[in-house]
């Protein structure tokens, strides 16, 4: 039986599959809490914000690295059948497709996210502000698609998929609450008529 | 659209900006920021310091930093 | 441009109108972006400022001119026009009898500042604009929303274009002073018997526009000129005072949107300021950290400053502190709303700094007993 990946084991790359995939996972909560830290918190004398902004968009291209491997393998791997196409147009796998599908979407706007976001100066704002804010539907997404297909029989995987999932959701409810002196001093000034 | 850097200016568009306070740490040359974290241009001409406004506007978070046209 | 348009803009450079809304811009530059860009039309008869009350006079006397006026800058009606003035006010109400597109400002002090009416006009909110370019060549605001061309003239400049239209830009510009020419109105307010709106120009002598006020009376202190973004002049300077920049500049006023209150002597001038200080501390649009957090903290620090005693080791401190918060307060917002109450605080502390210096050792001299804490 010929296979595509020569001597490289299928199980070998399922394992890499996953271990990417898991990789991913963490780094996409990762960088969508630190995007929240950076709205929502204001230490402009420190240096910690550049930090937190290096760190917001390094880790969103490593990401992209990681993302690749998980994808390549993915496809490499013949187990299951899962083409390039499967990878990016939602609901196009034969295995699975809405789970698979999960991820393509979460792929298809984490490279929206990272594109218009180089290319930020050259759009509007609020088209750029849209397209960021569809990192809260990119997450759940990549986080479904990752607890369903990769952690089944892994209780330790399971495990840090749903701490990332419980820490997602608790800096989320942190930020939707939190406000900043600027924020707040803005929202008391609206308070009055400037209709 | 940046003009020549004798005469280009950089300027902070005032209701956009919310204290980020990243203008003060990527180009400490051009920006200092005040007691409640807002940015005092320190000059508003770039001249030599071109390289580090460029890198501010494009950093600052809520795009409240511009390089206007010198036309 | 259409051939009148040329003309009329060629006449309006001939006569060197420029805007009476305070800024003092070209009114023919403006005239001609108006017809370049195809822009709408806003007429501020708002009376915005503190004291002032000259457009409510033009529209209670001259509406009809200017509505020729405006008829001939709107092209026939080809442009929207709206006709700016407070809710509630006796302009809006006239307005809206004759039956004109009232535009309803809210009662805040920067919503009839000119870019505020744009974007009242535009989006609903009476607030100043970010101006990247002026709002005649329209634009984006802060949020990316599209601001199309738009154009505000006061309504005394359009009653002068009326004028010169009529009498010729010959007639107007031999009224006035070279540097500043045309006929001007100022309103006078405060200490007097008979607050009025004077029809004047530059050159006249200061004692003849408050003649036809009653006269500045003899008790008179202070006079305030361009109310909250103006500069304080005091009385005895008065008779050697003639309306215009190059009289008036020298002590930190100017003529701006002709405004002149005479400040009641009984009242202890620094409780006026602290009066003034905490409006205008709550009359901040709240887009810009430096004037929404600036005006409050400079309020504090003039109470600290001037309501209390201080050593003189203290007081060197805190007037090293307000000092520096006026310097923060300029060429740091959207608008020129903090930049012109920190020239007025500027020229208080200059013309008060005795009266401050006594407060600071326990006694008023307007009052007599102890400034009280806030």
């Amino acid at each position: 039986m010929t296979s595509l990946h020569g001597p490289i084991s299928n199980e070998t790359l399922w394992y890499t599959s996953r271990a990417t995939g898991v990789v991913s996972m963490v780094l996409l909560t990762l960088i969508m809490i630190l995007g929240m830290v950076i709205t929502s918190m204001r230490r402009p004398y420190s240096s910690a914000p550049t930090v937190v902004m290096a760190l917001h968009r390094w880790l969103s291209l490593g990401t992209l690295g990681f993302l690749a491997l998980h994808v390549g393998t993915a496809i490499a791997e013949t187990y299951v059948k899962i083409d390039l196409i499967a990878a990016v147009v939602p609901m196009a796998s034969e295995f699975q497709p809405k789970l698979v599908g999960l991820g393509a979407v979460a792929l298809d706007l984490l490279l929206a996210l990272i594109i218009s976001s180089l290319l930020r100066h050259r759009l509007p704002e609020r088209g750029w502000k849209l397209i960021h804010f569809t990192s809260y539907l990119m997450w759940p997404a990549a986080l479904l698609h990752g607890f369903q297909l990769g952690t089944s029989d892994e209780p330790l995987l399971r495990a840090v998929t749903v701490a990332c999932a419980v820490l997602g959701v608790m800096v989320l409810g942190w930020r939707l609450f939190a406000t900043t002196h600027d924020r707040r001093r803005r929202e008391d000034v609206d308070a009055g008529q400037w209709r | 659209m940046a003009g020549s850097p004798a005469q280009q200016r950089i300027k902070v568009d005032r209701i956009a900006c919310t204290a980020h306070g990243f203008c003060a740490q990527v180009a400490a040359d051009l920006f200092d920021l005040d007691d409640f974290g807002y940015p005092i241009v320190r000059h508003e001409h770039v001249g030599r310091h071109m390289s580090s406004a460029k890198r501010a506007v494009k950093l600052c978070p809520a795009r409240a930093l511009y390089l206007p046209s010198t036309e | 441009m259409r051939a009148h348009e040329q003309a009329l803009v060629h006449a309006l450079h001939a006569a060197r109108l420029t805007g009476r809304g305070g800024a003092g811009f070209p009114t023919s530059i403006k005239v001609a972006a108006l017809f370049d860009n195809e822009a709408d039309l806003i007429v501020n008869a708002c009376d915005g400022e503190r004291g002032a009350a000259k457009d409510a006079w033009v529209i209670e006397y001259h509406l009809r001119e200017v509505a020729e006026v405006v008829e001939l800058l709107c092209a026939g009606g080809s442009r929207t026009v709206w006709w700016a003035a407070h809710r509630g006010s006796s302009t809006a109400g006239r307005l809206a009898e004759v039956g004109l597109p009232l535009l309803e400002v809210p009662h805040r002090y920067v919503s009839s500042e000119g870019s505020a009416l744009v974007n009242l006009a535009r989006t609903g909110v009476a607030k100043p604009l970010e101006l990247r370019q002026p709002t005649a060549d329209g634009g984006r605001d802060s949020r990316g929303r599209r601001i199309e061309p738009t154009v505000v003239f006061n309504a005394e400049t359009l009653w002068r274009i009326a004028q010169i239209m009529q009498y010729g830009p010959a007639w107007f510009a031999a009224q006035g002073t070279d540097e500043e020419p045309g006929p001007r109105l100022v309103s006078l307010s405060g200490y007097l018997s008979h607050p009025t709106v004077c029809q004047t120009q530059t050159g006249v002598p200061l004692s003849e526009l408050f003649a036809t006020a009653g006269g500045l009376p003899s008790d008179a202190q202070m006079i305030l000129i361009g109310g909250l973004g103006g500069g304080f002049v005091p009385a005895i300077h008065v008779p050697g005072l003639a309306w215009g920049r190059q009289w008036l500049a020298p002590l930190g006023a100017g003529v701006g949107s002709g405004v002149v209150e005479v400040l009641d002597p009984r009242l202890c001038p620094l409780v006026f300021m602290g009066q003034l200080i905490d409006y205008a501390a709550g009359e901040s649009a709240g887009q810009c950290g430096p004037c929404m957090f600036g005006l409050p903290a400079l309020a504090d620090q003039w109470y600290r400053l001037v309501v209390q005693r201080n050593s003189p080791e203290e007081f060197e401190h805190l007037w090293h502190g307000v000092q520096q918060r006026l310097d923060l307060l300029r060429g740091r917002g959207a608008c020129h709303y903090p930049d012109g109450v920190s020239g007025w605080v500027r020229s208080g502390l200059s013309v008060f700094a005795e009266h401050i210096h006594a407060h600071n050792q326990g006694f008023c001299p307007t009052g007599g007993h102890q400034p009280a804490r806030r």
